[in-house]
């Protein structure tokens, strides 16, 4: 017997222990991941024989106005979503910073919408926002204000989308950013207040650079979220579907890449094309997480 | 013994590998060792309010001495989760419901099922309505879903908001008068002239989809050609679009938060629907209860939902299947099906059973029945093709834009081409 293999079979519990991530990784992930690739050539309707159909689902990809009408959608969603809700995160990171009082109350306070259902949370959002009776405009016209068909057109729909992410999302960034700030020394600040920096000085002089890590961080977490929002257009405008081919809402202007590829696999039993959908996505969120990722580095250098 | 980090590793793995090992040979293993398959019991899947739960547990005891009845009622999206089942052939249910709208996608994939035929559904398939059988036959003839319900269409409506309107009360006058979508489209705009922010119509899409299942052709032919540029889907979205530019179309979404404040405060005074729409309204405006009444649908009944048994091929016994499928939707348990589930019966016998014919207070009283029992036998046949929803998809989103502001005529040629595109990546010439 080889010093290899008794050495590999003298380890077996080890190598058993860490296998269970390996064997759920292969069957859960890499598996089905590695099938939709296969899929992505093929025709099926998700029981009868698959047809192979070479690039064919690519090409309608590509003269797909809906799917680019998707890709827009989402974009625009995240752009709209991300920079409010980062920011936000950032000032509330740097006020809980300086807070000596109920700590605790507030971190939980800020971290309750991210472990809401989302579903529960469009619901409600939904209804606040509806046009003839929703709070919302009965607010703005409490005051005199003309009501805003929230879920009718076309950019209001996808402000409402995304400030049902920011609402959902900016406490979760916050934290972690705190997490940072923490970890930056106290020295650092003496010192800033030392050369005469006022409070708003040392958070972009200090705080700021020295969070860079942080940010990239959440800003390609945001990015990789945001990208594959899914739950909040399809429950915002999902209902019915059987009767109600709209999905997205009214002109598809909440049509997200993710809802267009569920619309396709699971609503159109159309598993081929949704695969390049999904593909297309995945290239999609990694050309943007890489732009970043560099956007942000650079920055620090 | 002490719990020593070594012994916590082989302990641990030891049991880990029990439970792993023969789980991964169950994942592995090729042939079918379920639950339906085996002799003694026999799976059969629906869904919440698909069947009456009193006539399932019934069936139960019927067939105790043949086979263990093991009903589940599957959550969620049922239509997928009996795609993934069927497709990877495991545990897969004897017996499984199927919704209407799905039907088309099943029938593609007839192989997965038995034919009803074979087992003696062609003795009884002449008391269940043609144009429904024909949903579940394939184009060699064989019939894989008998028929549970059906939803033929009707329009619901406030009688207190058209009276104020000036528009008739009585279900019968309201049918007489408002045959037409042409009558119709009169009645809207006149009420809505008298009582301002009063709409007849939910949105352009809905009377799309209501003309278009209104006719006997639909978006694709037998041949698997697309037709939906042909004169019969124009028809229909010039109708769709002419409820936009009369202004008489309120622009709600079904289901909406608006849609449930417009029927009940009465700005959405009429909703043409399915039989089973009326839960709906019952269940979203209570308050409301008496003030509606249920009349003929303009320009004729329709069909919306619906569903079906069917037997799967890995049915071990699909006879003893098909008996029990026979027994819970036999014509006497048909009225228990409409009295606990809703069920609209698809065999026009039972629609003179007392079940049907009484009175519904949420009515006014009135006997329902009255309108869908001949709607129901007048609903036309039309070949509706498994790729048909998705290639319908396009006009309602055009017909979204529409009253959102676009011309119509752009709207018109770009749901054409995109509808097109959708055909040819699902194979339809």
């Amino acid at each position: 017997m080889t010093t290899r293999a008794r050495a590999l079979r003298s380890a077996w519990p080890q190598y058993l222990a860490i296998s269970p991530f390996y064997l759920l990784f292969t069957v859960f992930l890499l598996g089905p991941t590695l099938f939709s690739l296969y899929l992505a050539f093929h025709r099926w309707d998700g029981i009868g024989e698959m047809q192979y159909v070479g690039l064919d689902q690519f090409r309608y990809l590509i003269d797909d106005q809906t799917f680019w009408l998707s890709v827009r959608n989402t974009l625009i969603i995240w752009v709209l979503s991300t920079v409010p809700m980062l920011f936000l995160a950032l000032v509330l990171a740097a006020l809980l910073n300086n807070t000596k009082r109920l700590v605790g109350f507030y971190r939980v306070a800020l971290f309750i919408p991210n472990i809401t259902s989302v579903v529960a949370v469009a619901i409600v959002f939904g209804a606040l926002f509806a046009t003839n009776s929703g709070l919302v405009n009965i607010t703005l016209q409490g005051i005199g204000l003309p009501g805003v068909p929230w879920l009718t057109d076309s950019w209001a729909i996808k402000i409402v989308i995304a400030m049902l992410m920011t609402w959902q999302w900016t406490g979760y960034n916050a934290l972690i950013y705190l997490a940072g700030m923490q970890s930056i020394p106290s020295e650092l600040y003496e010192a800033a207040k030392i050369d005469g920096a006022g409070p708003v000085r040392a958070f972009f002089s200090v705080t700021v650079p020295l969070l860079r890590p942080i940010i990239l961080f959440t800003v390609v977490v945001s990015t990789i979220t945001g990208m594959q929002s899914f739950t909040e257009p399809q429950v915002l405008f999902g209902n019915n579907s059987a009767v109600n081919a709209n999905s997205g809402g009214p002109g598809q202007a909440g049509l997200t890449m993710v809802l267009y590829f569920y619309r396709t696999a699971f609503g159109q039993n159309d598993y081929g094309y949704g695969a390049a959908i999904a593909w297309a996505v995945f290239l999609i969120v990694m050309v943007f997480t890489i732009l970043n990722w560099r956007l942000v580095q650079r920055r620090a250098d | 013994m002490t719990l020593s980090r070594r012994h916590f590793l082989r302990y641990g793995t030891a049991g880990l590998a029990a439970v792993a090992i023969p789980g991964l040979a169950a994942c592995t293993s090729s042939t079918a060792t379920t639950g339906s398959t085996d002799a003694g019991t026999t799976a059969l899947w629906y869904w919440g309010d698909g069947l009456s739960d009193k006539v399932v547990d019934a069936a139960k005891t019927q067939f105790a001495s043949q086979t263990t009845l093991e009903p589940t009622k599957v959550g969620g999206d049922f239509k997928q989760k009996l795609t993934t089942t069927l497709s990877s052939r495991q545990f897969v249910p004897a017996i499984t419901g199927i919704k209407g709208e799905d039907m088309a996608n099943f029938r593609a994939n007839a192989d997965q099922f038995a034919d009803l035929n074979e087992y003696g559904f062609k003795d009884l398939s002449s008391q269940y309505l043609e144009w429904k059988v024909k949903q579940a036959t394939t184009a060699d003839g064989k019939v894989i879903g008998f028929p549970i319900d059906i939803g033929p269409t009707g329009m619901f409506y406030r009688e207190d908001v058209f009276a104020k309107a000036g528009l008739p009360t009585d279900p019968a006058a309201v049918s007489a008068q408002l045959t037409s979508w042409d009558a119709f489209y009169d009645a809207a705009v006149a009420a809505k002239a008298k009582v301002p922010g009063t709409f007849l119509v939910i949105n352009a899409g809905a009377i799309f989809n209501l003309v278009i299942g209104q006719g006997t052709k639909r978006f694709i032919d037998e041949n698997n050609t697309f037709i939906g540029d042909q004169p019969h889907v124009k028809a229909a979205w010039d109708l769709a679009v002419k409820a936009h530019t009369l202004g008489i179309s309120a622009k709600i979404e079904d289901g909406s938060a608006d849609w449930t404040a417009g029927i009940t405060k009465g700005t959405l005074p009429s909703i043409i629907g399915a039989a089973w729409a009326g839960i709906d309204i019952r269940n979203n405006a209570a308050d409301t209860s008496g003030k509606w009444r249920v009349a003929s649908a303009p320009g004729g009944p329709g069909n919306f939902g619906g569903s079906f048994l069917a037997i799967t091929k890995q049915a071990a016994n699909p006879q003893l299947a098909f008996d029990i499928v026979k027994w819970i939707l036999s014509p006497e348990n048909a009225a228990n099906n409409f009295t606990d589930a809703s069920l609209f019966p698809a065999s026009p016998a039972t629609y003179t059973s007392a079940a049907l014919t009484t009175g519904d207070p949420f009515f006014g009283g009135q006997k329902t029945i009255d309108v869908f029992g001949p709607a129901a036998q007048k609903i036309p046949i039309a070949y509706e093709a498994a790729a048909d929803a998705a290639v319908s998809a396009p006009y309602f989103n055009q017909l979204g834009n529409v009253e959102q502001g676009q011309n119509a005529d752009e709207a018109w040629a770009a749901a054409i081409k995109e509808a097109k595109q959708i055909g040819e990546r699902q194979g339809v010439k």
